[in-house]
């Protein structure tokens, strides 16, 4: 998939991107871009490998033109004209995502909607309003200045978007309580082809039908652009406790959330580290370091909240370490700068989320770091178990290695990602928990989803039926 | 105490050293590193959020990693040196709020300039540049104007400041009689630019040539002290002249430093409201982050209303966007009023800029000096 500027821009075209650009170019005018700079940087996403090949001067593709919409008008106009012409149309928020979602792979037009930002909140109904553009910090900031939470904290949450979190299902570090963002959008708007802005209205539940909110969230990009979505809002925490607890065995920590959730305490933050990762980021920490180290935030109304303590306290099979372990992971927790560190000596990193059941966690665990690891090349695999459920739990592996001799990066990135998905599927776990699909993970998921791939596939052609809606992107 | 690093030598283990261990424990001892433009433009844009550009423009190019991938680019001549794609570096307002999100504690700005810096050697000059550039090769003065006053002497120089001079002459007035007021006998001279908007548009022989015009001026006037209206000059006498090894005599102080040496002794009352907005000159480059709240928090019977954002730029600051993209500065001038709004209808600075961008509709910007002055007169 990599090829250089130059080969990139003679590729064939999809669809009349001339006229298109003549069109939108009259009804959108100095907010289109065909500046070189603008092609190059929406050129990709956070897709860890296209940086070793940005390095050796190589993009995964280059859109022909970028758009900046600053109405839904605007919007609707774009994706009008790209139904018409044929041409691709990709939605592009804060470019965070690390699948390749938004690559531009078939030439066209990169839809960036950072200027839809506006913002409005609902008091009574707890609930807030918000343009797809409206930066994560932004939110965030803006609630608690009026005393309110979202509660999402993506490691993402400084770069990304609102609907970006949409369209990606994203999830934030204080899930365990919150949710991820589909337990708290509430109504959407969108526009689908051939140029229709629909509405999805803000109910607080509604049973008319199939669930079509749920059909955008996690859709990325694939029926159409949301342009705005009203999102649940929360009080903000009036008490927080901060807990940390060494264990022994992974199994013995996992089987200590479990209980404490089976009880129904709904701790905002749990972390399970494994080993390598506990001396990772706890190596301050003797009474951590070389064990299973957990991090808890247990927050919300003080009466719950302490009566939520007292149960995690309770039920927590482990030593005790303090509040500080968990005050050090507050302060690091956006400190990102692995990949700044690595990429450019020729070290390929990532991490793979995968989610799976109570009964089959460690064994899912056990099975991923092996076939990792079994992969000539990698240096280290680790995971820390992130989000949790009555369920099950999402595991978040991180690898890190150095393509063999004979082997290019992307040929041992493929190997140590084939094998991590191996793995998960044989364990019974889900390919993914919250980065998606985009392009890189596509292959794998006609496997996960079985006869479902082709109803998923359905649905797509019948909203647009000319794929011009980030085509490429999860189906095929 | 376990080291940062003794969890990567025990999961690596000898094994692997034959591989790319070796490799990773270079960079573990500091001994292998990539350049710090690589490694901004290899982050996921972690400051975006507190780049007032990034959010008004809402241009991934133009976003604090996407300029640091263009420069990076230009630099490994993968994509031309042409203003097209200088725009984007240009696109940068030299805040430095990014710097307190970044894991690496980088500057954009800095990591950017020299390519800004070779666009100039070799000629790649936006034509809103130049009339800068000759401006301050020939007047020494950004506007243009030669200043014709009189040199005075004595312990205490004011330094009034290209900005000042032009535009806000009588806040140099009010300045003084602040100044005598608290009992120094300042005095001003014929000035010349100090240079930081050669400096910040990537003319770094200019800058220095006009630095070292400025400072033999200063020199020669046998002050002992430098009191200055504009936080950019006094960053710029402070900073940049050691920097760049040009000397000068004078300690220099913003007014708002000395202010806070003194304003103790003072008798101050007020019966209002204030918000206050922080120059990002005074409260990042200077590290004076509290000082004009401190300053206001003495005047006795003022409400201070913190603004909704603590730091965000009055989007005129570091001259090139302002020049290149006026509308874009306005806006993000605009983003900042609303922001402001939320404390109070009165807004306390202590940026001569600041104070021009911010002022109006519906918000009365106030130099913390003509403040100050309006409480001791009451």
């Amino acid at each position: 998939m990599t090829l250089t500027f130059d080969e990139v821009l003679k590729r064939p075209k999809r669809g009349n991107i001339d006229e298109a650009l003549v069109e939108l170019k009259r009804l959108l005018k100095d907010k289109v871009s065909t500046k070189p700079a603008d092609l190059f940087s929406y050129s990709h996403d956070y897709w860890l490998i296209t940086f070793h090949w940005l390095l050796k001067g190589e993009v995964p593709a280059l859109p022909d033109a970028v758009i900046f919409p600053e109405s839904e008008e605007d919007v609707v106009n774009a994706v009008r004209v790209a139904h018409e012409k044929g041409v691709p149309l990709y939605p592009y928020g804060g470019g965070s995502g690390v699948l390749g979602a938004t690559v531009p792979e078939y030439g066209g037009i990169v839809v960036d909607l950072k200027r839809l930002r506006d913002l409005r909140l609902y008091e009574d109904d707890l609930m807030v309003e918000a343009g797809a553009g409206v930066n994560g910090y932004y939110i965030e900031e803006y609630l608690n200045r009026r005393g309110y939470t979202l509660g999402h904290f993506p490691q993402s949450l400084y770069p990304s978007t609102v609907g970006g979190w949409v369209a990606t299902k994203a999830i934030g570090q204080f899930s365990t309580r919150y949710g991820g963002i589909e337990d708290m959008v509430l109504g959407l708007r969108a526009v689908i082809p051939p140029g229709k802005l629909i509405e999805l209205k803000p109910h607080p539940r509604t049973a008319t039908g199939p669930d079509l909110r749920k059909l955008f969230v996690g859709s990325e990009g694939i029926f159409g652009i949301m342009t705005r979505v009203w999102l649940k809002v929360r009080p903000y925490p009036e008490e927080r406790f901060l807990l940390s607890f060494a264990s022994e065995s992974l199994e013995e920590a996992l089987d200590s959330v479990r209980r404490i959730l089976h009880r129904g305490a709904r701790p905002a933050v749990v972390r399970i580290y494994d080993r390598v990762e506990t001396k990772r980021h706890f190596y301050k920490f003797e009474e951590l370091y070389g064990k299973i180290g957990t991090v808890i935030i247990v927050e919300g109304d003080s009466r719950l909240a302490r009566a939520e303590k007292e149960i995690v306290e309770r039920e927590f099979r482990g030593v005790p370490a303090g509040e500080e372990p968990v005050r050090h992971w507050l302060k690091t927790r956006f400190n990102v700068k692995e990949i700044s560190e690595f990429a450019p000596i020729g070290v390929v990193i990532d991490t793979i989320e995968v989610a799976v059941n109570w009964s089959r966690a460690a064994e899912l665990y056990e099975n991923v770091i092996r076939a990792m690891k079994s992969v000539k090349g990698t240096l280290m695999a680790s995971a820390h178990a992130s989000h949790f459920y009555d369920q099950g739990v999402c595991f978040y592996f991180t690898f890190a290695g150095v393509p063999p001799k004979g082997r290019s990066a992307e040929e041992f990135y493929n190997a140590v990602w084939d094998a991590a998905m191996r793995a998960t599927l044989d364990s019974g776990g889900t390919i993914s928990h919250h980065h998606g699909i985009g392009r890189h993970r596509r292959r794998w998921l006609a496997e996960e989803l079985g006869d479902a791939y082709e109803v998923l596939r359905k649905i797509k052609l019948a909203i647009d039926e000319k794929d011009v809606m980030n085509p490429g992107n999860m189906v095929m | 105490m376990p080291g940062k690093w003794d969890w990567l030598k025990d999961e690596i283990g000898f094994s692997n050293l034959l591989t790319g261990g070796r490799m990773i424990f270079k960079v573990v001892q500091g001994k292998l590193s990539a350049d710090d433009l690589t490694k901004c433009a290899l982050c996921s844009n972690m400051c975006r959020h507190a780049c007032p550009v990034s959010i008004v423009e809402g241009r991934e190019t133009t976003s604090p990693a996407g300029k640091a991938r263009i420069a990076l680019m230009i630099r490994e001549e993968r994509i031309e040196l042409n203003l097209d794609n200088l725009e984007p570096l240009y696109t940068c307002l030299g805040c430095d709020l990014c710097t307190p999100y970044c894991p690496f504690e980088f500057s954009v700005a800095d990591l950017i300039r020299p390519v800004k810096e070779e666009a100039v050697n070799m000629g790649v000059v936006f034509e809103e540049f130049r009339e800068v550039f000759e401006n301050l090769e020939t007047s020494g003065d950004v506007y243009g104007n030669t200043d014709s006053g009189a040199d005075g002497s004595g312990k205490v120089l004011y330094f009034r400041g290209c900005t000042v001079r032009n535009e806000r002459p009588e806040l140099a007035e009010k300045t003084l009689t602040l100044l005598e007021k608290l009992g120094y006998e300042a005095f001003t001279i014929s000035e010349t630019c100090c240079g930081l908007p050669a400096y910040n548009l990537g003319n770094t022989e200019l800058f220095k040539k006009v630095a070292k015009r400025t400072a033999e001026r200063l020199n020669a006037a046998g002050a002992e002290l430098i009191v200055t209206s504009c936080p950019s000059c006094a960053y710029t006498f402070r900073v940049l002249y050691p920097k760049y090894g040009i000397k000068l005599k004078p300690q220099v102080l913003h007014i708002t430093e000395l202010l806070g040496e003194v304003i103790g002794g003072l008798k101050l009352k007020a019966a209002e409201a204030v918000t206050y907005h922080n120059p990002c000159k005074l409260a990042v480059h200077l590290g004076r982050r509290g000082l004009l709240k401190s300053l206001l928090e003495n005047v006795e019977g003022l409400e201070i209303r913190e603004p909704r954002r603590e730091l965000f730029c009055c989007g005129h600051g570091g001259s090139a966007v302002s020049r290149l993209k006026p509308e874009l500065a306005e806006e993000i001038a605009a983003e900042r009023r609303e922001q402001l709004r939320d404390g109070a209808a009165r807004v306390v600075t202590a940026c001569p800029s600041c104070e021009l961008a911010l002022n109006g509709d519906g918000l009365e910007v106030i130099d913390i000096v003509e403040f100050l002055l309006e409480r001791m007169e009451e």
